[in-house]
C-alpha cells in the first residue's frame, strides 16, 4: 500500500490575464521508504505539486481537481488548522535555495527547535538533544547549533536544512531541487548524505530535480513532467536506461557526460508551451521532432510500455526514436563538422603573466594605526595563460576559486594588482591610454544573466546598435552590422527580432541577444562568464554551438568561463581548471579530462552525477571545503584535502609545471596515474566520514569574501 | 573586531561630533554683531563702565580662545553658568523645561512606535485590506501637516468646542504642586496632558506604520517564511517571524527619531503653552540670553548623537550578519 497517491490532479493558477494551467492531470505514487523522483525543466510544474503535498499553494492556485491521499486521507481539502498538524510532523520540505531559506535572525539551532517544539510537548533541554542528534547525522558539528545561517557556506545550510527535514521523523521528506546552485562536489557529498540517511531512517523521499544524473543516482521511480503532464513513468532504471518517450530522450541527451567527446550535445528547439488552456494535442507536439499530425489529437494517454509507462502516440517506435534522438541534427542542430580544431589555432590574442588581484580585507583602525600588514584575499594568485584565435580556453572550477575575477581583471573591469596582460601583443595599459574605445571594441564581456544585462525598455536592434553608436559608426553600416550579428547567433529572420523587447524574448533568445551586443564589435577576444547557467538545459548547447562557430568563423578568441563541466568540454579546446586562485592544471580538453594530474581536477571531474543509471559511480567525498584564502596553507594549496599529501607537499608550493607533458601541466608533485586507485578508493573508504574540523574558519572566510 | 573597540570607536566619533556641534553654536553666537549689553548701553541704562564691569563678571573681556576653552569645559561638564537675562543658573532654568519636553515626547514616541508598528505589520500581513489602506491614508494625513495644525485643529474641537480639555500651559494656573510626583501625577496634568501627546503620537505615526508594513510585505514571499509555514508555525506565528525580521529597520527609526526629538518641539510646546525647553529656547533667543542658549542647543545637539551612537549599536546587536567591525 503506497504512502502517498496523486490522482489525476489539476491545478491552476488565476492571474491578471489568463489562467495557467500548470498541472494537468497527474496521478504518481509513493510507496514506503521510497525514493521518488519528479524531474522536468523549470516551468513543467514540479515545484506546484510539491506545494500542493505540502498545501502550500500560493493564494492564487487552485486544485480543481484530483486528490492528493497521504496515508488514506486526502489532503487536498484540509483546513489551515489541520495542515498545521500535517506539516513536519508527517510531511517535511528541503527546500531549494537553503541560502534564503534559513531565518536570517534566528540561530540554526533554534529554527529546528522551533520546529520539534511545535508539534512536540518537549521540553528545551530534550530538544536541544535532538538538535545535536540530527545535527550529527548530517555530518554538522552539533557545537554550531547556536551560529547564525550567515556563519555558514551553502552546502553547510543545506545540511541544515536537511537535518531541520530529519528532526521529527516524518514519513515523507520532499527535497525541491536540494543540489540546484551547489557545486558539483558540494552536490556529490549532500546527494550521499541524503542517501545515507535513506538507508537509516525509514521516511520516503519525493526528490523534485531537473538534473537527470541526480535523478537517475538516487531515486527508485520516478515520472518525467513536461508542460503539466507525465510524459514518463517507472522505475529509474528502466526509463532512463531505455526511454520510450521523445521528450525523456531529448533531456537526457542535453546533459552530455564530461567525457563523451565524440557525442554532439543537443538541445530542444522551441520554447515551452503556454498553459494558457488544457492541452488540445500532446503537450510536447510544438518541440518534437518525430511529432505527425495524429499528434494533434489531444495529449496521448499513458501507457505501459515495457517497464514503464509513456504517453507518446508513436511509442511503438520508441527504439528507432531512440536511436535518431541521439543524433544532434534529430533536433535541428547543425552540426560544425570539424570540432576538433586542434590545430588550426592562430596567433596569441591573450597572454597573461603572473596576474593577481589581491583584495584588501577591511582592517580594524587599530591595526591600521600600528601600520600592521592587512590580510589579502588573493582571488587570483599568479595565473599565467594564453588564448590564441579560433580557440576557446575553457576556466573551470567552484565557486569562489576566483575564476569570475579573473575574467573581469582580463576586461579590464576591475584593475589587477600585480602581473602582466598582454592583448595581441600589447598592453593592456598601453591600449587603454591609447583609447578606452578602441579597447573596448576588441575585448568584450558577456555575463551570466540575460535578465539583468538587457535593458527592459530597449528594442533589440538598438540594444545591438548601441555599442556601434558608441565607436561612432555612421547608420548603414550600423544597419547592415547588427542584421548580420542577430542572424549570426541564430536569431533568424533578424526581421522577427530587430523591433522586440527583452521582455517579448525567451531565455535563450535574450541570451543571444548579449552574445550578438558582445560580438557586432568584432572584438578579438571574448570573455563569457557562465554564459548559460541560466538557461535551461535544453537551451545550453545552442548557445555553446553559437559561440563555437564564432570562434572558428571570425578567429575570436574566448576565455569561457563556468562551473559546469560538460558544457566546459564540450566547447573547449583548452580546459585551465583553478583553485584559491591559482590554475592548478592547463592542457588540451581531452588531456584534461581523460588524464587528469592533478587530484582537485580529477576529484572535480569524477564528481558529475550520470544521467545512465547502469553505471555505479563512486561519490567524490572530498574531505573539508576549500580553505580559508587569505592564509593560504603552507606549501601545496591543496595539501589540507588532498588523499595524496605527503610531507613534501607541505614544504613547498608546487610550481605548475611540477607535472608536464608537452602542453598539458599540473601544479602537482604526485601527479595521479589512476583515478580509481588513488582517489576513490579513498573517498569510498571515508564513505562515513564527517564533521571535518577546520571548517569553521573556512566559513568565516568566505563569509568576509564577499 | 570585537563588540567593545567597535563601542570605543563609535564612542570616540560621537564625543567628536559633539565637540564640532557646540563650537559651531560657539561660533555662531559670538559672530552675531550685538551683545545683550551693548542693547543697554544704548538704551542708557548702564554707562560704559558698568557695562564693562559686567562684561568682566562672565567673562566677555577675555580672549576669544580662552572664552572658547572655558566654554567647552563648562559644557562638557555641564557647567551651563548663570542666565544672563534671569540672574539665576542656567540649569535651574533648562532642567524642569527639558523634565517637561521628555516627559510629553518621549512616552508619546515609545507609545507610536510600538502601536503603530504593529498596526503596520499587520497592514502588510493583510494586504490589500481595508485596514491597510485606510491606515496608510490616516497616518500620512498626519504626517504631512504640521504638529501644530493638528493641534490648532483639536484644540477647536476639544477645548474650545467641547470644552473636554484645557487648551493652555502644563497645569491650571492655581495648581501649585510640590515635587516631581505631585507635578506629573495628577489628574489635573493629565487633562493637560492628553492633547499634545495625542498629536505626538499621529505625528510620528505614519513613520513606523509605513516602515513596518513596507519590511513585512518585502519579507512576505520570501523562502524562509514559506519554509516556517511548512514547518506547521500558524499565522500569527509566522507574521511574528515577518516581524523580527523587520524589526532591525524599526529600532534604528526609533533611535533616530528620538535624536531628532526636539524637531518641531518648538511649534508644538508654543501652541500648547508647554512650558517645556522648546519655549525656553524661544524665550532665550528673544532676550539673546547666550548661555541659555547655548546650554538648550548643546542638550539637543547631545541628543542626536548620542541617539545615533545607540542606534548603531542597536543595528550590531540586532542584525547577526553586522560585524561590528564594518559599521
Ligand atoms: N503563483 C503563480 N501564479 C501564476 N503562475 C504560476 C505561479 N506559480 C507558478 N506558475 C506557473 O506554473 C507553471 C509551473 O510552475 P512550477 O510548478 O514552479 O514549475 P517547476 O517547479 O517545474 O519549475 C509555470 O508555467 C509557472 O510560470
Ligand atoms: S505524441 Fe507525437 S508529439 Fe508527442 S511525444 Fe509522441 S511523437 Fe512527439
Ligand atoms: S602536490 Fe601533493 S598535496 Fe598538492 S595536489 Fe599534489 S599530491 Fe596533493
Ligand atoms: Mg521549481
Amino acid at each position: 500500500m503506497s504512502l502517498l497517491e496523486v490522482n489525476n490532479l489539476k491545478i491552476t493558477y488565476q492571474t491578471a490575464e489568463e489562467d495557467v494551467h500548470a498541472v494537468n492531470d497527474v496521478s504518481f505514487s509513493i510507496g514506503e521508504q521510497d525514493n521518488y523522483g519528479l524531474v522536468g525543466e523549470s516551468g513543467c510544474g514540479k515545484s506546484t505539486i510539491a506545494k500542493t503535498i505540502l498545501g502550500l499553494l500560493d493564494d492564487n492556485g487552485e486544485v480543481e481537481a484530483g486528490s492528493v491521499r497521504f496515508k488514506d486521507r486526502d489532503l487536498v481539502d484540509l483546513s489551515e488548522k489541520e495542515w498545521q498538524d500535517v506539516r513536519w510532523e508527517e510531511i517535511a520540505y528541503i527546500p531549494q535555495s537553503a541560502m534564503d531559506s534559513l531565518d536570517p535572525v534566528m540561530t540554526v539551532g533554534s529554527q529546528i527547535r522551533q520546529a520539534i517544539r511545535k508539534h512536540r510537548d518537549d521540553s528545551k533541554s530534550k530538544a536541544d538533544e535532538r538538535v545535536a542528534e540530527v545535527f550529527e547525522i548530517v555530518g554538522l558539528d552539533p557545537a554550531r547549533t547556536s551560529d547564525y545561517p550567515h556563519e555558514f557556506s551553502g552546502g553547510m545550510r543545506q545540511r541544515v536544512t536537511i537535518a531541520m527535514a530529519l528532526a521529527l521523523d516524518p514519513d515523507l521528506i520532499i527535497a525541491d531541487e536540494p543540489t540546484t546552485g551547489l557545486d558539483v562536489i558540494v552536490q556529490d557529498k549532500i546527494i550521499n548524505k541524503l542517501l545515507e540517511i535513506q538507508d537509516e531512517v525509514d521516511s520516503s523521499m519525493l526528490l523534485i530535480t531537473h538534473d537527470v544524473g541526480v535523478v537517475a543516482e538516487t531515486c527508485d521511480e520516478v515520472s518525467v513532467l513536461y508542460g503539466g503532464k507525465v510524459m514518463e513513468q517507472g522505475a529509474t532504471y528502466d526509463v532512463f536506461k531505455h526511454p520510450t518517450n521523445p521528450y525523456t530522450m531529448g533531456l537526457q541527451n542535453s546533459f552530455p557526460e564530461v567525457d563523451e567527446f565524440d557525442k554532439q550535445a543537443i538541445s530542444i528547439p522551441g520554447s515551452l508551451p503556454e498553459l494558457t488552456e488544457e492541452p488540445t494535442g500532446c503537450v510536447f507536439r510544438n518541440r518534437c521532432p518525430f511529432s505527425t499530425e495524429e499528434c494533434a489529437d489531444g495529449h496521448p494517454p499513458l501507457i505501459a510500455n515495457g517497464g514503464q509507462m509513456s504517453a507518446c502516440y508513436h511509442h511503438d517506435e520508441a527504439e528507432d526514436m531512440r536511436e535518431a534522438a541521439t543524433d544532434a541534427e534529430t533536433w535541428g542542430i547543425d552540426v560544425a563538422e570539424d570540432r576538433e580544431t586542434s590545430g588550426d589555432t592562430g596567433d596569441v590574442i591573450l597572454e597573461t603573466t603572473d596576474l593577481e588581484k589581491w583584495f584588501k580585507q577591511t582592517q580594524s583602525i587599530m591595526d591600521s594605526f600600528r601600520g600592521a600588514e592587512p590580510d589579502y584575499v588573493k582571488a587570483v594568485n599568479g595565473v599565467d595563460l594564453t588564448v590564441r584565435e579560433g580557440e576557446i580556453l575553457g576556466v573551470a572550477g567552484e565557486s569562489g576559486c576566483g575564476k569570475s575575477t579573473l575574467g573581469e581583471v582580463i576586461a579590464a573591469l576591475q584593475p589587477r594588482t600585480g602581473g602582466d596582460i598582454q592583448i595581441d601583443g600589447t598592453s593592456v595599459d598601453d591600449l587603454l591610454a591609447e583609447s578606452t574605445k578602441k579597447f573596448r571594441s576588441q575585448v568584450q564581456f558577456i555575463f551570466q544573466d540575460p535578465f539583468d544585462s538587457l535593458n527592459p525598455r530597449q528594442r533589440v536592434k538598438d540594444a545591438v546598435a548601441e555599442p556601434l553608436k558608441i565607436q561612432g559608426h555612421d547608420k548603414e553600416t550600423i544597419d547592415r552590422r547588427v542584421r548580420e550579428t542577430i542572424s549570426d547567433v541564430g536569431l533568424n529572420p533578424p526581421e522577427k527580432y530587430l523591433d522586440r523587447r527583452p521582455a517579448q524574448l525567451s531565455g535563450g533568445e535574450r541570451q543571444r541577444v548579449a552574445i550578438a551586443q558582445a560580438l557586432v564589435l568584432e572584438p578579438k577576444l571574448l570573455i563569457c562568464d557562465e554564459p548559460a547557467s541560466m538557461l535551461d538545459v535544453s537551451l545550453k548547447a545552442n548557445i555553446l554551438n553559437i559561440l563555437r562557430e564564432m570562434a572558428d568563423k571570425r578567429d575570436i578568441g574566448i576565455v569561457y568561463i563556468s562551473h559546469d563541466l560538460a558544457s566546459l568540454t564540450q566547447i573547449a579546446n583548452r580546459l585551465a581548471v583553478m583553485y584559491l586562485g591559482e590554475v592548478i592544471e592547463i592542457g588540451k580538453t581531452r588531456e584534461v579530462v581523460r588524464n587528469s594530474k592533478h587530484p582537485y581536477a580529477a576529484s572535480l571531474l569524477a564528481a558529475s552525477p550520470k544521467t545512465d543509471p547502469s553505471i555505479d559511480r563512486q561519490r567524490v567525498l572530498l574531505p573539508g571545503e576549500p580553505p580559508n584564502p587569505v592564509n593560504l596553507p603552507e606549501g601545496c594549496n591543496f595539501a589540507p584535502r588532498c588523499p595524496k599529501a605527503s610531507e613534501e607537499c607541505r614544504k613547498a608550493d608546487p610550481d605548475r609545471s611540477a607535472f608536464k607533458d608537452g602542453n598539458h601541466e599540473a601544479a602537482c608533485y604526485l601527479p595521479v596515474e589512476d583515478v580509481e586507485d588513488e582517489l576513490l578508493s579513498s573517498y569510498a573508504r571515508q564513505e562515513r566520514p564527517e564533521i571535518q574540523s577546520g571548517e569553521e574558519e573556512t566559513i568565516e572566510q568566505l563569509g568576509e569574501e564577499a | 573586531m570585537s563588540f567593545r573597540r567597535f563601542l570605543i570607536k563609535r564612542t570616540a566619533i560621537a564625543a567628536l561630533l559633539t565637540l564640532i556641534a557646540v563650537s559651531i553654536i560657539f561660533a555662531t553666537l559670538r559672530m552675531l554683531p550685538a551683545d545683550p549689553f551693548s542693547g543697554l548701553v544704548a538704551s542708557g541704562a548702564l554707562t560704559p563702565e558698568q557695562v564693562a564691569e559686567v562684561r568682566a563678571m562672565y567673562g566677555l573681556d577675555e580672549p576669544i580662545y580662552v572664552q572658547y576653552v572655558k566654554y567647552i569645559q563648562n559644557l562638557f561638564t555641564f557647567n551651563f553658568g548663570v542666565s544672563l537675562t534671569q540672574q539665576r543658573p542656567v540649569s535651574e532654568i533648562i532642567t524642569p523645561a527639558l523634565l517637561n519636553t521628555l516627559v510629553l515626547l518621549l512616552p508619546a514616541l515609545v507609545v507610536t512606535a510600538i502601536i503603530s508598528s504593529l498596526a503596520g505589520m499587520y497592514a502588510g500581513w493583510n494586504r490589500g485590506s481595508w485596514f491597510e489602506q485606510s491606515s496608510i491614508v490616516a497616518t500620512t494625513v498626519f504626517r504631512s501637516v504640521p504638529n501644530f495644525v493638528t493641534g490648532i485643529f483639536l484644540l477647536i474641537i476639544f477645548s474650545y468646542g467641547l470644552g473636554w480639555l484645557p487648551a493652555f500651559g502644563m497645569r491650571s494656573p492655581l495648581a501649585n504642586p510640590s515635587g516631581y510626583l505631585d507635578t506629573y501625577l495628577s489628574w489635573n496634568f493629565l487633562k493637560h496632558y492628553t492633547l499634545p501627546f495625542t498629536v505626538t503620537v499621529l505625528y510620528y505615526s505614519g513613520d513606523f506604520l509605513m516602515l513596518a508594513r513596507n519590511s513585512v510585505v518585502e519579507r512576505m514571499g520570501s523562502e524562509f517564511l514559506m519554509l516556517h509555514r511548512a514547518k506547521g508555525l500558524s499565522e500569527m506565528e509566522q507574521l511574528g517571524r515577518a516581524g523580527r525580521n523587520s524589526l532591525l529597520p524599526l529600532v534604528t527609526y526609533f533611535a533616530l527619531r528620538t535624536g531628532m526629538l526636539f524637531q518641531g518641539v518648538v511649534t508644538l510646546e508654543v501652541v500648547f503653552a508647554w512650558p517645556g525647553i522648546g519655549r525656553a529656547l524661544v524665550q532665550a533667543i528673544l532676550n539673546q540670553d547666550y548661555p541659555t542658549v547655548q546650554a538648550a542647543v548643546f542638550i539637543m545637539a547631545v541628543a542626536v548623537i548620542v541617539m545615533n551612537l545607540v542606534a548603531d549599536v542597536a543595528y550590531a546587536k540586532l542584525d547577526p550578519t553586522v560585524d561590528a567591525g564594518d559599521v
